[in-house]
């Protein structure tokens, strides 16, 4: 297929993807705003749901001093000069969409304008200010049906692989952010904290991955911080996790790498190390190296990973926007 | 002035709008309302529009769709067959001879100066020999009519014409909110036109190409106008969209950049102006085409369809010629016949147009989209004396025709039916042979008594349907 073609399906997907995982993290800062502070912790829900997100650098306002609810909702919804603002990412995955629709079936295609004209009316109405949880709903009910008619209709051919790689790439960056929340929140050595409130934030991250109930089937027991590292980073069997999340990248690729591309080998040889490693690894060697070291580590790499595919698939330069013009 | 009026005979409303006239009087044109809403809805939701360039416009902006469709009995139907393909090979035949030997301008048919000096004339193409000798595989065809049997040819579209998807999205979502009035096979089917557009752009392959041909449609991108046109087309024949940077040209061949390495493209239906289809040998800042490419058409590496070049027809002046050009090459009389035409380069006919332009249509020979003309009986005196003023600085570049009294069709407004002037652009394809699909694209004036149907000044869009044999 055409390498353009490969990459907005990439980008289309990856879009989809963070416009949810944004509405999941307002959804975390809120439930946190929720819950008494801690007096000596370094700084506010708000401040570190911005972080997470990857949004610092754009964030208008002072972030340490400044992040409330509205600042930070108004930034992550609405502000079309962030390139991860829900708006923006709706745009972004309608007009990957547009231009690629060739590659994709009307369902999809339907599913993604009717979200983009939704939200005109959506924010029109000021629906994120007045009930900011059932906008928030809406932003993931919208995801969900874009990811049900992409499985529900499109081929399972290689425009189908970069689809799900995007989204994977892209549910691995926004797991270990999730996860790297705990580290601005709290204090950095994750062992050092306990007790109640440190157990209700644990949660609320949990949540935020759309997690507890897996926990509660899977541990059987209650919420601890060893656990929720162990379910969102190790577990093979939750659908957010990063052990899942690099498991699917690596057979999406191994389902287009080109056995005689030597280029596209080499990448799909990294990312089967990076799996077996995740494999063999386990939350106290986690814990020893230190958790926000790891999620670190872990996000370079992985970007690292994506920018790569992208180079072997010929879409890795930035892509040309074609300019405007008038035919008959 | 006399109107025609299709839906009528004598004032009877005729037996080919009978079913509409029938299901009108059954439901009323309030239920018509209604369902132009919902038709209105589905083709935002296909994403059908058209961008229009003017500022604060909506890109996505829909072409108004009119529900009542415009009908052709077989036999007025033979008239604009006939005719279009006539005058689709002649047009062909033209574009190879200006190009090669020139023998109608030794002939001294056509003046050679109005072609070699007409900036759609190409001198980088003199010489080359496209597959079978078709340089405009489809040709937009613009007829209007003033009687039940009485069709002009209004303009040829040689260059890249436009709107087939409409016809055939115009007809899905008629056939879908209205099945009952397609029941028993009286309206002819446009399924095809996607097998007829690859056919002939297999049936043009180059010299070079071995094995099937691998074909491609290069799309300006989706900020384009017509971009839904593209995806629709390239969809509709299952090939790849492409845009200019998708491609590459290395010894004279050309390339598809692909996740699995560069795939050789054999024809290309290019959607880019001529003028931006190759920096290096035509305009040198263009972004959107492909460097070399021309070198590896004339390589006989690649068919571009349309062949650059062809639209020196288009030009309103060399279209006064088309019906010799008929004669010349078929040796037949046109079967359509042109709209008597003043030409504003010869000093007698100019002195005409001067002393009569409140009555004419006045338009710029190089000019299209409907933009910068004079439509005389419905301009004011100062519009008038304005556009005088144009003429008097370059009359060479205009031509004047009568104001033609276009046939009407009704539309529904919300006062009910009216009736509005319309035009047709049936689409001639021409490669192994030449083919039509039995329908056009019926572009109808929204508003009352306008003479002007172009999508881009606020024209609109009807289905077309053409009776089967038998049912009149």
């Amino acid at each position: 297929m055409l390498s353009r073609v490969a990459e907005g399906l990439f980008w289309m997907s990856r879009y989809v993807e963070r416009m949810e995982n944004i509405a999941r993290l307002l959804d975390l800062g809120r439930r946190m705003d929720a819950l008494p502070t801690r007096e000596n912790a370094p700084l506010s829900e708000w401040t570190s749901v911005v972080i997470a997100s990857g949004c610092s650098e754009s964030f208008p306002h002072d972030l340490k001093t400044e992040a409330n609810m509205a600042t930070v909702a108004d930034h992550l919804i609405r502000d079309e000069g962030n390139p991860s603002s829900i708006a923006a990412c709706i745009h972004a995955t309608r007009a990957n969409a547009k231009a690629m629709r060739i590659a994709l079936s009307s369902e999809v295609w339907e599913a993604v304008n009717q979200t983009s004209s939704e939200l005109r009316q959506q924010l029109q109405m000021n629906r994120d200010q007045e009930n900011l949880t059932a906008f928030l709903d809406w932003v993931r009910g919208r995801a969900a049906i874009i990811r049900g008619t992409i499985s529900g209709t499109l081929l399972r051919d290689q425009g189908y692989g970069f689809i799900e790689l995007g989204k994977w790439f892209e549910r691995a960056d926004a797991t270990a952010r999730l996860l790297d929340v705990k580290y601005h929140v709290l204090l950095p050595s994750v062992t050092d904290v306990g007790g109640g409130l440190d157990y209700l934030q644990w949660t609320q991250i949990l949540r935020a991955a759309n997690s507890t109930r897996s926990f509660r089937h899977i541990y059987r027991r209650s919420v601890d911080p060893e656990g929720v590292i162990d379910l969102l980073v190790l577990n093979s069997k939750s659908p957010r996790s990063l052990l899942m999340a690099i498991r699917n990248i690596y057979h999406e690729l191994s389902m287009i790498a080109l056995p005689e591309d030597p280029k596209q080998q080499v990448v799909l040889a990294k990312i089967r190390g990076r799996y077996t490693q995740l494999m063999d690894l386990t939350v106290d060697e986690i814990f020893s190296i230190g958790l926000h070291e790891w999620l670190t580590d872990f996000i370079v790499s992985t970007n690292l990973y994506a920018s790569e595919t992208a180079d072997v698939f010929g879409f890795g330069a930035p892509a040309t926007q074609s300019q405007d013009q008038n035919s008959q | 002035m006399q109107v025609y009026n299709e839906m009528y005979r004598n004032q009877e409303v005729r037996a080919e709008y009978h079913a509409i006239k029938e299901w009108l009087d059954r439901h009323g044109p309030e239920a018509l309302l209604e369902r132009s809403s919902e038709a209105e809805e589905m083709f935002r939701r296909i994403g059908i529009t058209f961008a229009v360039y003017v500022e604060g416009g909506d890109p996505d902006r829909l072409i108004p769709f009119d529900m009542i469709p415009r009908v052709f009995n077989a036999q007025e139907w033979n008239i604009v067959e006939s005719g279009s393909i006539q005058r689709a090979k002649a047009l062909n035949a033209f574009i190879s001879d200006v190009y090669g030997a020139g023998e109608i301008l030794k002939a001294g048919i056509v003046p050679e100066g109005l072609i070699k000096n007409n900036p759609a004339y190409l001198k980088q193409m003199e010489g080359y020999a496209p597959p079978r000798d078709i340089w405009s595989h489809i040709i937009g065809v613009d007829i209007v009519r003033t009687g039940e049997e009485e069709f002009f040819v209004l303009e040829d579209n040689c260059r890249t014409p436009s709107g087939v998807s409409y016809v055939l999205q115009n007809r899905e979502v008629m056939s879908r909110m209205f099945p009952q009035l397609f029941m028993g096979g009286r309206v002819r089917a446009v399924d095809g036109y996607g097998d007829h557009l690859a056919a002939a752009m297999n049936a043009v392959a180059p010299a070079n190409c071995r094995g099937k041909p691998v074909l491609a449609l290069l799309t300006p991108g989706q900020f384009n106008s017509a971009y839904y046109e593209h995806f629709y087309l390239a969809d509709l024949m299952g090939i790849d969209l492409v845009e200019g940077a998708d491609l590459f040209v290395e010894n004279d061949v050309v390339y598809m950049r692909t996740t699995g390495g560069p795939e050789r493209v054999d024809v290309l239906y290019r959607r880019i102006d001529d003028d931006f289809i190759d920096p290096q040998v035509f305009n040198p800042d263009s972004m959107l085409g492909v460097p070399g490419i021309i070198g590896a058409m004339k390589a006989g590496n690649v068919t571009l369809v349309n062949a650059p070049g062809a639209g020196v027809v288009d030009d309103k002046a060399v279209y006064t010629y088309v019906p010799d050009m008929i004669r010349f090459y078929l040796g037949e009389e046109p079967v359509i016949k042109n709209v008597p035409t003043y030409r504003c380069d010869t000093a007698d006919q100019y002195a005409y147009v001067l002393d009569n332009l409140a009555e004419l249509v006045v338009k710029e020979v190089h000019g299209s989209g409907g933009y910068g003309m004079l439509v005389g009986p419905t301009s004011t005196k100062e519009e008038i004396e304005s556009f005088r003023k144009k003429l008097e600085a370059s009359p060479a570049n205009y031509i004047a025709q009568p104001t033609l009294s276009l046939s009407t069709s009704p539309v529904l407004t919300a006062q009910g039916l009216a009736p509005r002037h319309v035009d047709l652009r049936p689409f001639v394809l021409s490669g192994e042979g030449t083919v039509m699909i039995p329908s056009g694209l019926t572009r109808v004036a929204l508003q009352e008594g306008s003479l002007v149907v172009n999508s881009s000044q606020g024209g609109g869009v009807k289905d077309t349907w053409v009776l089967n044999e038998g049912w009149l």
